[in-house]
């Protein structure tokens, strides 16, 4: 077995007396694509937060590819990629001129039409970023995360508010940056989305975690405890139906 | 574990200078901040410049009535009009409307030539007369100027009629060339007022929209590190203040009649180390302020004593001792002397010592907590 990428252990955060994290360990493996599951106040944007520096740690470690997360914060900022909730940039800056600024913030120089190719916005590279649909907008907020190559890549809820061939999209992009070797953490809203793409989940709830394994072994388990669907399951749902009426290309 | 290497010099300076040449291109495409920093200190300068206008010489604005028919009157009416001490109002003709008009103060005095005014009395060969000098109460001392000043040109004339030689005379004599005028101190006055517009109200302005977008943040999760984004906020900045403070002297110069009498090079960068003092305020204000509603009063609460005080709208000579010597201090006040003293005053770097100590004193403060209280969300 590969050697953890990420090593989380009885991490706490605590918001006046509330504890928002409460003492939760897990490991990642590298190479896989790890979800955080959980309704919202559950601790997931705040576990993810700690993880990429942005806030501090109560108690606990962590500790992404060997380096310790509060020890050198700006070293573990040179191995990850975040691509935060919202993807917002500043207006009158065109596509290329926002990638070679990330790069530049990492120290790197990069060919900003390559990166942008790689998510099917090479057409758009002199547009500004104001012109950009939410897909577009996405996507290019994932390539600029990757402009320095992270090991580890964190997708805070990236599908939210997006239409269905534009969230098809970003899953084949994820597995896309997820077969360059790149190991992936994603919190999502969508069981679907964490089914399709994901190798491992958690599911956080006040503040801890209460169940991580596969998906498939997740259900199994449930289904073990003696659970059965009230109604009858249907080879296809209504997604399906629009999909396979609107297409899957995407409209952006 | 992997050992990561420390970044080079050269590399950390590279993000700088990317982040600044974007951040000033942005501006090159952005109207509305075009408009704040060049097309707004333009502004104010047409409206204080055409206040202050000319060159500080005095002019009178008079009425004339001459009821006398003589030929000596009409020369001397000729003379007046023609005169650059004198603004006639020409369309006042009659007494009762031109005192009509000293009453609302649109006039400083009125001048009545006599019906038998520059008339040859019987026996005489030469003509003569009274005018009289009309002029309110409570402007008297341009009404004794303004006597004072026919009392001479009397005078002049009466010698070529009846020649005599006078024991006592006195004249005038211009010993500094180079006096200020009002105008010099209005345009330093608007350099500073132009350095604050960027400076401070830039970032203030910027920044709470920045971190609210979350832009700040997701720059935050990148290795760039304050003092790199401070420092291209100040190199971007100090582009778009030099273009601004060009366009500034380039009006001055051409609509105003501004005579420069320094080093343009001096000016220059005495323009650029201001612009770093100052908008050390901004970042502090917008980096530390967490929306627009902690950034607007804060901002006000900085600038306007400064606009007030440093001598921007209204030169600090006019002041009151006492608060003179404690605006002296304010930050913005080095600036504008400085400028001044660089633009008009014939000065260079070496002799205005004081106000770049005391600039650098302000710098290393502002920037202390600038650095101390940003926050990136």
């Amino acid at each position: 077995m590969p050697e953890p990428i990420l090593k989380v252990k009885k991490l706490t955060k605590a918001y006046d007396d509330k504890l928002a994290v409460d003492a939760i360990s897990f490991d990642v493996k590298k190479g896989e694509t790890f979800g955080i599951l959980g309704p919202n106040g559950a601790g997931k944007t705040t576990t993810l937060e700690m993880i990429e520096t942005l806030r501090p740690i109560d108690s606990g470690s962590i500790t992404v590819d060997g380096i310790d997360v509060s020890e050198r914060p700006n070293d573990i900022k040179q191995i990850i990629g975040v691509q935060p909730q919202t993807a917002a940039f500043q207006d009158k800056q065109k596509l290329t001129e926002i990638i070679e600024m990330f790069a530049a913030a990492y120290g790197e120089r990069v060919k900003a039409k390559e990166f942008l190719d790689d998510v099917e916005l090479g057409e758009k590279a002199n547009d500004f970023a104001e012109s950009l649909s939410g897909g577009q907008r996405q996507r290019l907020s994932i390539a600029a995360a990757l402009v320095h190559k992270p090991k580890l890549f964190f997708l805070d809820e990236p599908t939210t508010g997006l239409d269905p061939q534009a969230r098809r999209n970003l899953w084949d992009l994820i597995r896309t940056v997820r077969a360059r070797g790149v190991t992936v953490i994603l919190t999502t809203h969508y069981l679907e989305e964490a089914e399709l793409l994901c190798d491992r989940v958690a599911i956080m709830d006040n503040g801890k975690i209460i169940a991580l394994d596969t998906p498939r072994n997740l259900v199994r388990q449930l289904l073990k405890r003696g659970f059965t669907k009230e109604q009858h399951t249907e080879k296809a749902n209504l997604e399906d139906v629009f999909i396979d009426l609107t297409g899957k290309a995407l409209r952006d | 574990m992997e050992k990561i290497p420390n970044k080079s010099w050269q590399t950390q300076l590279r993000t700088v200078l990317v982040f600044t040449k974007l951040s000033t291109r942005r501006f090159f495409r952005d109207r509305l901040a075009q408009f704040f920093s060049i097309l707004f200190p333009l502004i104010f300068l047409f409206v204080f410049g055409s206040l202050t206008k000319g060159n500080g010489n005095v002019t009178f604005s008079v009425a004339l009535i001459n009821e006398s028919k003589t030929p000596f009157a009409a020369q001397l009416t000729h003379n007046i009009e023609n005169s650059k001490t004198f603004k006639v109002n020409s369309s006042l003709t009659t007494l009762s409307a031109a005192e009509n008009k000293m009453h609302q103060n649109q006039l400083d005095g009125i001048i009545v030539l006599p019906s038998n005014f520059g008339a040859m009395q019987p026996g005489q060969t030469y003509p003569s007369g009274q005018a009289n000098v009309l002029y309110d109460e409570s402007s008297s001392g341009t009404g004794q100027t303004l006597t004072s000043l026919f009392q001479a040109t009397f005078a002049n004339i009466n010698t070529k009629y009846v020649p005599t030689k006078e024991p006592f005379s006195v004249k005038g004599q211009v010993l500094n060339t180079k006096k200020l005028t009002s105008f010099d101190y209005t345009f330093s006055g608007l350099l500073g007022f132009s350095i604050i517009g960027l400076g401070i109200f830039g970032p203030v302005n910027v920044f709470p929209e920045l971190k609210k977008q979350g832009i700040l943040r997701r720059l935050h999760t990148t290795p760039l590190k304050t003092w790199q984004y401070f420092m291209a906020t100040m190199f971007s900045q100090a582009v778009t203040g030099i273009i601004s403070i060009a366009v500034m002297f380039a009006v001055a110069i051409g609509v105003f009649h501004l005579k420069v009498d320094g080093n343009y090079l001096e000016i220059g960068l005495f323009t650029v180390y201001s612009i770093f003092m100052i908008l050390g305020m901004g970042l502090a204000i917008g980096g530390w302020a967490k929306n627009e509603r902690q950034a607007a009063p804060l901002s006000n609460i900085v600038v306007f004593p400064m606009l007030f005080l440093s001598g921007t709208f209204f030169p600090r000579y006019l002041m009151p001792h006492w608060l003179q010597t404690t605006t002296n201090y304010l930050p913005l006040t080095p600036v504008i002397d400085g400028l001044r003293l660089l633009t008009t005053e014939g000065k260079n770097l070496i002799d205005i010592g004081p106000q770049l100590g005391l600039i650098a004193i302000w710098f290393v403060l502002i920037y202390a907590v600038a650095f101390r209280v940003f926050k990136w969300e």
